[in-house]
């Protein structure tokens, strides 16, 4: 087992840990807060599976707000069937009179739970299949995807009969499984999320580093080489992209259950750049700083825009340029490059022989 | 057929915009490798400087063109020294970092004059239409168009004609060897990127009368121009050109047959094919790296 | 059987013939060095065996497969294994890794996603050790040195351990003693690989090779032993001119 992987282990357990016991207790269970740190493990969930596309693959995918608004929204279309007697308020004012077709499927929950991970997975297997098999790679993967993310938004906006156009999916009910209905404000919502996370974590953690990350590693940094050792490598990518767009689907389906809603707003292309923001304060090359980068940001989010209502997007920018010039790793780069300096000085004393951290430098490899 | 007329004279005005947004981007692109994602805010600045100068100082659109071209270079001058140049190993960075000051630029913006829109008047002598049977042209579109084609034409001189052009392919078919005969790569860099925010500027004066000037009103202009620079073949000008002619058509024509965000939607979707199947675009250029 | 067959193979690059009806075939075990002046095509006829480059006519066939439109991935995994004039390892993974990746007897995506990365293997240690790599396992390949990348590149062929290895280059850089050690390697693997190793050094090629075909131009100018070769008129013609 290497060193990294132990790391990253014990990171895991850490952050379960801490948002298990600590973060209930900080807030004094407070259903309110609870609700709101709930809101950003959800996102958390959205920035790790955009380290895996992103940090360890090398694709920057700009369109990751449309898998996310993809689990979203069929979250909500369950959600807005169980509050409707009949047809939804919002089709009867825009004078659809039947239920559509692709609705029907959502008045059940497993099928809504299946789809909210698979319709992503599906459509960022077929845009993975369609670029990758052509080699598309570096800018052109951000371009398409930016492209798809614009144009899918703008359908569902345009399509109000069927989607709630502008304003989404509103007045939903409140989930039920066996009988239990969710309350987002309760203690037992808060530990679905944080269970939900600590399990996309541990996944994200276990693909990156088994062979499969390796074999991701090995084709961002040289893809053409990776082919003559017989990977697959437009496969790889694919799998990666339908992986990344299942978790985003995820997270988009725990965050419709948090906020009880679903508004197009998060198909936008600034919700896209937010995530990307996320990641690489976090630092892009691990899953768990990723999803922890998304934390700090929101939490920051949350406790700065109180008192700078006005300018927090301002401040986030300005953030977010000084990490991607000066820290391309974000907090988890600083604290592997503290590290490395502990070791070395640790190694410096006789008799104190310390395997050194291997690292990666993010000087990732661009076809164009 | 009026109505096809007059969406193609619509989708003709469209492209004469989204080439002048484009040629910025195409320059900078191709000569650096950079994707600019503040593009869309120099010209988002440039509408403002144009409100600015009509509103406080008195001045139109029209002389107020070279001070909002100087005034949108200076900017792009300042980012590219400060940030860009930073970047020019990382290129996969500076579209994050350029996103990010699009941003910073956007919320300067916002806070400091509002995020209301602002109304600029178009000039006087290009007021009325120009009409010609059942088409209707309205005469300031038509000076668009025109201005456009001038400022590619120039822009086009200035590449191919001038020392500066010559050095700048020079820097782009081998940076260390021209940097051996004494060009300074780090100067052409920032005078092209200069250049480039210049035209975003002007390109943005000359919309203040078609769009509303809102802060945001560069976001969506950005992802047209860009599609409009791959699509075209990265770095080529006349590519451009007659990406921004099909795109600008295409959205027109598909207006007509279904309705704009569906025609929007197609063009978007033929875009993403067109880039599957022809990465280099449709007039790629020999030179880069 | 002869172990690669290639028949009247073709390319061009926009008009410029790098590749001109070159036919030749290299038994099971061989070691088979191309030389030949610069630009006489040989580093492309390797591309076109590993798929890197498509030919534009003539045929390749492995153990009697027409391999020349397969994918880049199917070649390899079918046996064919390339080293590139420069080095490429990754310089982001550690030696380790770059062994793990090379290691590709199952290249699949399952197991890919049902393995770790590194699992400690006796067949890695020993490969690290013939190349004297073993004590920098977890070193980052780009911190090596230019000798040592050479040789880890070496060493992940034969981890890969491909029935026909394309070699290119693969002593540059290298002092005499690395050389001799590489030679040594060499003819230790073609007891159950073939070989096609394009070549300068004169006294490597002496040491390493089974037999020998000279190209000029896209195509074959001479074929046969080291002493064949060293008396051929035409050769010395075109390496000296006229």
């Amino acid at each position: 087992m290497s060193s990294k992987f132990q790391f990253e282990l014990v990171a895991l357990v850490i952050f379960a840990v801490v948002i298990a016991f600590g973060v209930p207790a900080v807030m004094n269970y407070d259903g309110f807060e609870l609700n709101t740190f709930a809101r950003y493990l959800a996102l958390a969930i959205v920035s790790m599976a955009l380290a895996l596309s992103w940090g360890v693959t090398g694709l920057l995918n700009l369109g990751q707000a449309a898998t996310f608004g993809m689990g979203s929204y069929a979250m909500a279309m369950h959600l807005k069937l169980r509050a409707s007697s009949g047809l939804p308020d919002f089709m009867s004012w825009n004078n659809v009179s039947e239920l559509p077709l692709f609705w029907v499927p959502f008045n059940s929950l497993a099928f809504t739970l299946l789809a909210g991970l698979l319709i992503p997975a599906f459509i960022g297997g077929l845009i993975g299949i369609f670029m990758f098999r052509a080699r598309i790679a570096g800018v052109f993967v951000a371009i398409i995807t930016l492209a798809f993310l614009v144009a899918f938004q703008l359908l569902v906006i345009n399509q109000q009969g069927l989607t709630g156009g502008q304003n989404g999916l509103t007045g939903l009910a409140q989930m039920t499984l066996f009988g239990w209905a969710f309350d987002p404000y309760s203690m037992g919502f808060y530990y679905l999320v944080a269970g939900c996370v600590t399990v996309a974590l541990a996944i994200g953690v276990y693909l990156t580093h088994s062979k499969f990350g390796l074999v991701l590693r090995a084709i961002r940094e040289d893809a053409d080489r990776t082919r003559f050792f017989g990977y697959n490598v437009a496969n790889y990518k694919t799998l990666v992209f339908c992986i990344s767009a299942a978790l985003a689907g995820w997270a988009g389906m725990l965050y419709t259950l948090v906020l009880e809603f679903a508004s197009p707003t998060y198909m936008g292309v600034s919700f896209s750049l937010a995530i990307v923001i996320w990641c690489a304060v976090g630092g892009r090359e691990s899953v768990i700083a990723a999803a922890f980068g998304a934390i700090v940001v929101n939490m920051l989010e949350g406790r700065l825009s109180d008192i700078f209502v006005e300018g927090w997007h301002l401040i986030l920018g300005v953030i977010f340029v000084l990490v991607v010039m000066f820290m391309p790793r974000g907090i988890f780069g600083l604290l592997v490059e503290g590290a490395q300096k502990l070791r070395t000085v640790g190694r410096a004393r006789p008799g104190h022989a310390v395997e050194p951290l291997s690292t990666t430098p993010l000087e990732t490899n661009q076809e164009r | 057929m009026d109505v096809i007329a007059n969406q193609l004279f619509a989708g003709l005005s469209m492209a004469s915009i989204l080439l002048m947004i484009a040629l910025g981007l195409a320059i900078i692109y191709g000569a650096m490798g950079v994707i600019n994602l503040a593009h869309g805010e120099f010209v988002m600045l440039g509408a403002y400087v144009t409100w600015a100068l009509q509103t406080h100082v008195g001045i139109g659109i029209l002389p107020a063109l070279p001070i909002v071209f100087i005034a949108v270079a200076l900017v792009g001058l300042i980012v590219e020294k400060a940030v860009v140049q930073k970047l020019y190993h990382r290129p996969l960075d500076t579209i994050l970092a350029t996103w990010g000051i699009g941003i910073i630029l956007q919320q300067l913006v916002r806070l400091g004059i509002g995020a209301e829109s602002r109304f600029v008047k178009g000039p006087e002598i290009l007021s009325g239409n120009t009409e010609i049977g059942p088409l209707i042209m309205s005469n300031y579109r038509i000076f668009v168009i025109f201005f456009s084609i001038a400022v590619l034409f120039v822009t086009w001189r200035l590449m191919t004609r001038t020392e500066f052009g010559m050095k700048l392919r020079a820097v782009i078919q081998n940076r260390d060897i021209s940097e051996c005969y004494g060009i300074e790569s780090k100067r052409i860099f920032s005078i092209t990127f200069a250049y480039g925010a210049g035209l975003a500027g002007i390109a943005g004066a000359l919309i203040t009368p078609l769009f509303s000037t809102i802060p945001t009103m560069g976001t969506g202009l950005v992802v047209d121009a860009f599609l409009v620079v791959i699509v075209g073949g990265l770095g080529s000008l006349v590519g451009s050109a007659v990406a921004a002619a099909l795109i600008g058509e295409a959205t027109a024509l598909f207006s007509i047959v279904i309705n704009d965000t569906l025609g929007r939607i197609a063009v978007l979707a033929g875009i993403i094919l067109l880039i599957r199947f022809r990465p280099r675009g449709l007039f790629p250029t020999e030179t880069r790296r | 059987m002869d172990r690669l067959q290639v028949t009247d193979l073709h390319v061009e690059f926009g008009g410029v013939r790098a590749v001109d009806g070159l036919s030749f075939s290299v038994r099971e075990g061989e070691i088979l060095c191309l030389l030949g002046p610069n630009g006489a095509g040989k580093s492309t006829t390797l591309d076109l065996i590993c798929g890197k480059t498509q030919p534009t006519g003539g045929s390749i066939h492995l153990d009697g497969v027409e391999i020349s439109h397969m994918l880049e991935f199917r070649r390899a995994r079918r046996g064919v294994g390339r080293k590139f004039q420069v080095p490429s390892v990754y310089k982001d993974l550690t030696v380790d890794e770059n062994l793990s990746i090379a290691r590709s007897k199952r290249p699949g995506i399952w197991s890919a996603l049902t393995r770790f990365a590194l699992t400690d293997s006796r067949e890695t240690e020993q490969i690290l050790d013939l190349v004297d790599l073993g004590a920098k396992r977890s070193e980052l390949a780009g911190n090596l040195s230019h000798g040592e990348t050479q040789w880890l590149e070496i060493a992940m062929l034969i981890a890969q351990d491909s029935k026909l290895i394309l070699m290119d280059e693969p002593t540059a850089g290298m002092t005499i003693q690395e050389t001799e050690r590489t030679a040594e390697i060499f003819r230790s693997l073609s007891a159950n690989h073939s070989l096609i190793v394009v070549e300068h050094d004169m006294s490597f090629v002496r040491s390493v090779a089974d037999r020998i075909i000279v190209m000029n131009r896209g195509a074959m100018l001479a074929e046969g032993s080291i002493e064949e070769i060293e008396a051929n008129e035409d050769v010395k013609t075109a390496y000296l001119g006229h």
